[in-house]
């Protein structure tokens, strides 16, 4: 099974992957760093710092312009991936195992989870 | 629905098919890049890049009083030209703002070639007609017959070679010739700080024009280029964007372009007054150039600190390929204590980041002239 089968995808172009029980890793989309080209600047919160889904948590910056990024389900951080903010150039080679951005435990409510796509239904979206 | 259609160069259905990223550029669809703007961008400065800048507008001006009435219009002394000599030049208004920059080419006695940029051609040539009640010229826009494509770098002079350009080119001169039995103007010009030419054709031969260009630069890793390592490139070399780091509001004299103006040119022009007096007196802000000190990228628009004051704001600022550092061209106040090496602040986003007053250009130029 690869990687993108068991992804789910916002609309905004983060994705989730089950880590174990309520931790997820966020990331962005091989589709959303494709579209923002050469990756120079990642601003990731803290440790412990709290999100609805929705909120922006993130600003990832290319040589063309600034990004917001949004907080795909709620969740608490438990992880940053300090290697993307040394080496931005990461999230363009590998968005989703080296490129990740953090881990977070879901807060949320399950239906959160039911607003996003799987992969297949996301690059339809995209097309 | 409403359908927006964009203006489109010969090269358009080209590019889309080389794999090129669209964008809307002063309401042009045009290439931002085609494979990576780094990648495009160091291989300008390694090798070469092919842009295709046809966007841009071309106008001559002919008639007896030709001299008289460019020398109305710019700063620039256009009596100093001789037959193939280029210039660069800001049109200034009454009050020493900027309506555009260009280059003013001189093609022969009472005539001239000015290129103008893309989002400016409007009212440039609205401008020409007004200021021009007094004088016999004609002025004539051929901006949509006319296609420009650039070669820069340090072996665009051996892909002109193995085309067959033989002649021997000052920096900054045209040349009408022939190029593979097409009518071409060349002119040793460019806007990335490195050696190139810029290629000036009918509409009719802009495709065949790009072809062989993209052929003879194979051996040469010769790259199609986007917009995007275009505004990069100029960014490391400083030199400055209309829209962004000029307007009408801003003289040549606070945009650092004070060495491009004669102090001993006799002739009156639109806003002279003003700019004179701002080269004796000086201005109340000035054009810096900055390196942030962290990875924080400055924008457009940013505002700029000293001293838990604000000064000022980004004009131009981003990622410098060839550096690998956060570099920005900035308007302050025009205190005495800025100097190179102050350390000042960015805002980006309600946070301020030290970034230090460098010298510009950012880059080394190699193409052998102060002139841009």
């Amino acid at each position: 099974m690869t990687l993108t089968e068991t992804i789910l995808c916002s609309k905004t172009h983060e994705y989730i992957s089950n880590n174990e029980d309520k931790n997820y890793t966020v990331g962005l989309t091989d589709y959303a760093v494709e579209q923002l080209g050469d990756i120079v600047f990642v601003e990731l919160p803290e440790v412990g710092a709290s999100f609805n889904k929705g909120d922006v948590f993130s600003t990832v910056e290319s040589v063309k312009a600034a990004s917001e990024i949004y907080m795909p389900i709620s969740g608490t951080i438990t992880e940053v991936n300090d290697n993307v903010v040394n080496s931005p150039e990461i999230l363009n080679e590998s968005p989703y195992e080296n490129g990740w951005l953090v881990k977070v435990d879901f807060t949320g409510n399950d239906i959160e989870l039911s607003d996003l796509l799987d992969y297949n239904d996301y690059t339809e979206e995209v097309k | 629905m409403v359908k927006i259609i964009m203006k489109q160069t010969l090269l358009h259905d080209k590019q889309i098919k080389l794999g090129a990223k669209m964008v809307d550029f002063a309401g042009w669809h045009m290439p931002v890049q085609f494979t990576s703007i780094i990648e495009e961008h160091k291989n300008v400065r390694k090798n070469a890049g092919l842009f295709d800048v046809s966007h841009m507008g071309e106008v001559f001006v002919s008639g007896k009083d030709s001299l008289n009435f460019l020398n109305k219009i710019v700063p620039q002394d256009i009596s100093k030209l001789y037959n193939s000599k280029a210039v660069y030049c800001q049109l200034t208004n009454e009050n020493g703002g900027l309506v555009d920059d260009l280059i003013i080419y001189k093609l022969e006695d009472n005539k001239y070639l000015l290129i103008v940029n893309a989002s400016r051609i409007d009212e440039d040539v609205n401008w020409f007609v007004r200021n021009s009640v007094d004088f016999d010229v004609y002025i004539d826009n051929q901006s949509h017959n006319y296609s420009l494509l650039a070669v820069q770098g340090p072996k665009a002079d051996s892909i002109l070679r193995k085309l067959g350009y033989n002649l021997e080119q000052e920096f900054f001169t045209i040349e009408k010739t022939t190029l593979n039995s097409m009518d071409v103007m060349v002119s040793r010009t460019g806007y990335t700080g490195e050696d190139g030419y810029e290629i000036m054709l009918k509409n009719k031969d802009a495709v065949k024009m790009w072809d062989l260009l993209i052929d003879a630069g194979k051996e040469f890793s010769l790259m199609p280029i986007g917009l995007g390592a275009r505004d990069t490139l100029r960014l490391e070399a400083a030199l400055h964007l209309y829209g962004n780091d000029l307007n009408e509001i801003t003289t040549p004299v606070e945009a650092g372009l004070s060495w491009s103006i004669p102090k001993d040119k006799t002739e009156d022009y639109n806003g002279k007054n003003v700019i004179m007096n701002q080269i004796q007196n000086g201005t109340d802000k000035k054009l810096i150039g900055l390196k942030m000190l962290s990875r924080a990228v400055p924008r457009h628009e940013y505002e700029v600190y000293y001293n838990h004051e604000k000064i000022g704001n980004v004009t131009s600022g981003g990622f410098a390929p060839s550096l690998n550092e956060n570099i920005a061209l900035a308007y302050v106040k025009n205190l005495k204590e800025l100097k190179i090496g102050s350390t000042i602040q960015i805002m980006v986003r309600e946070k301020l980041y030290d970034a230090q007053i460098v010298k510009r250009p950012f880059v080394e130029k190699h193409n052998n002239n102060k002139e841009k």
